[in-house]
């Protein structure tokens, strides 16, 4: 994002009017094809105007198309979309295959493109399908008959092993090992 | 006078070759450019916010081409001259009227139609296809959220909505421009009105669907409707499925006493769980849980299956009346 863009409307892709759900509706509405008839940045528009216009007119017969010759002035592509944007584009020295292109973007994109700046590739009204956490969410059934305040409850589960329990156990270990029951020799040292 | 004129060409040709050496072009903006602007800008300023133009006043504008395209582009087969009369406005229609009686037109040629036939058939049209909808899509729905649900689709700011955004705004025959909601809405029941006289009543009910219908896609159902007094109407709707008689039960609570207080409350009937909600007391929660119960119920829940905006209902489950 450059400095230029800084207070460009920002948004998220939508299809406006649910467009495409019951029936696709082209958004373009009108193009207006503004010309000279003697200038040479004009060439590659009025080649088009010779060649393809009558072609991309009978095929969209929803797009009214406005020809207007003026002069001296620059090629330009005026569209103007469904809903009430208005794009302008400079076609000074485009080729036709360069205005076909340009066209063809501008019909198929659903309102100006180049007037708004994309925040995401994607949008959702649905961002979570599980739904938001809670603290009731996936709780034990044990807790509902717990009365509280209780010892266990109350404690982190993860306290780890201390020093003394691990000695004693590794003392138990040895005297099992031995033959002996451990308990009994911890009740003798214990008396000594 | 040869003289004076030898004396003047003496004086154009000695003229250049004093200033030679000092000309130079220039390329740079002109003093009185900036000076003019601000003028300009001051003058618009003064002025104040001006109103919108209509696309019609401009030079490339052809209203039959517009027309033509607007059927077109909705992938239907208009009567241009029934269309026409559709976006024209009966005030419109008056004011143009007395407008050609004061110009001294003959009382016989004053006949401008207007859309209030259309409006009436079309809005006619757009319920009754909006309720076959509705009974098709949630059928389990009483009918009082049926009427809510209608009633939204059929609202002032819907059809505007949709109208504005299918390009009826320039197209148009009103006394004031932009046109306001009302005018817009009433445009778009007379299309679909017109659609009816041009290509038959099936593919304006098509249209109603694919445009209107449309609008309920990912909208959350609870916000057009909320049915009143949820644990009543749980009751009687348990009686009549032989469901058991609703119960509510305290699932947990968290913070009681406290500022944060959560109770989360479940409705059982018969022993089976019904809904969950949330509350910051138990009367509220046990509110939400039959609102979860009943939109269950209902199958008008968050996670039901999509509405089908594909199906073609038979012309005879649709009460034209």
């Amino acid at each position: 994002m450059s400095n230029s863009h800084l207070f460009l409307k920002s948004g998220f892709p939508r299809a406006p009017l649910q467009n495409g759900l019951g029936r696709y509706v082209c958004q373009l509405q009108r193009i207006t094809l503004k010309f000279c008839k003697n200038n040479g940045s004009s060439r590659g528009m009025r080649d088009f105007i010779e060649n393809h216009l009558v072609d991309f007119a009978k095929e969209n017969p929803g797009i009214v198309v406005y020809v207007k010759p003026r002069r001296h002035r620059t090629p330009v592509l005026v569209g103007e979309y469904l809903n009430g944007d208005r794009e302008w584009l400079s076609c000074r020295n485009s080729t036709q295959d360069e205005i076909s292109k340009w066209i063809d973007l501008l019909k198929t994109q659903n309102g100006s493109s180049s007037s708004m700046r994309l925040r995401k590739m994607w949008h959702t009204d649905v961002p979570s399908i599980q739904g938001p956490w809670t603290p009731f969410l996936l709780r034990s059934p044990d807790a509902n008959n717990q009365t509280l305040p209780s010892k266990e409850a109350s404690q982190p589960f993860d306290i780890p092993q201390t020093a003394t329990e691990k000695l004693i156990e590794l003392f138990k270990q040895q005297k099992l090992e031995e033959g002996k029951a451990g308990d009994e020799i911890l009740e003798q040292k214990r008396a000594e | 006078m040869s003289l004076l004129r030898s004396v003047f060409s003496i004086i154009a040709l000695t003229k250049p070759i004093n200033t030679a050496g000092t000309v130079q072009t220039r390329r740079n903006f002109k003093r009185w450019v900036s000076p003019t602007l601000r003028e300009l800008a001051h003058r618009v300023k003064k002025q104040g916010p001006q109103k919108p133009e209509p696309r019609s006043g401009f030079l490339e504008w052809n209203y039959r081409s517009e027309l033509f395209a607007f059927g077109k582009r909705l992938n239907e087969e208009f009567q241009l001259p029934i269309l026409q009369i559709a976006f024209t406005q009966q005030a419109y229609a008056n004011q143009e009227q007395e407008r050609q009686r004061k110009l001294g037109i003959a009382e016989a040629d004053l006949q401008i139609s207007d859309n209030k036939q259309l409006k009436a058939k079309g809005a006619h049209i757009t319920r009754a296809y909006v309720e076959a909808y509705l009974q098709h899509s949630l059928p389990k729905l009483p009918p009082a959220g049926q009427k809510a649900i209608t009633s939204y689709l059929l609202s002032t700011e819907t059809l505007a909505h949709v109208s504005m955004h299918l390009g009826t705004k320039e197209l148009i025959f009103s006394t004031e421009y932009p046109p306001n909601s009302e005018t817009l809405a009433e445009t778009l029941q007379a299309i679909i009105g017109a659609l009816a006289d041009s290509s038959g009543v099936d593919r304006a009910f098509l249209f109603v669907r694919d445009f209107i219908c449309t609008q309920l896609n990912q909208k959350d159902l609870l916000d057009i409707w909320t049915p009143e007094q949820p644990l009543e109407l749980l009751s009687e709707i348990c009686n009549q499925r032989k469901l058991g008689e609703p119960e509510p039960r305290l699932l947990g609570d968290c913070g009681k006493n406290t500022l944060l207080a959560a109770f989360q409350v479940g409705i059982y009937a018969d022993r089976q769980l019904l809904g969950k909600g949330f509350g910051e007391n138990v009367q509220t929660a046990t509110e939400t849980a039959a609102i979860c119960a009943l939109l269950t119920l209902f199958d008008m829940h968050e996670n039901r299956r999509p509405f089908d905006f594909q199906i073609q209902l038979e012309t005879k489950n649709v009460r034209l009346g």
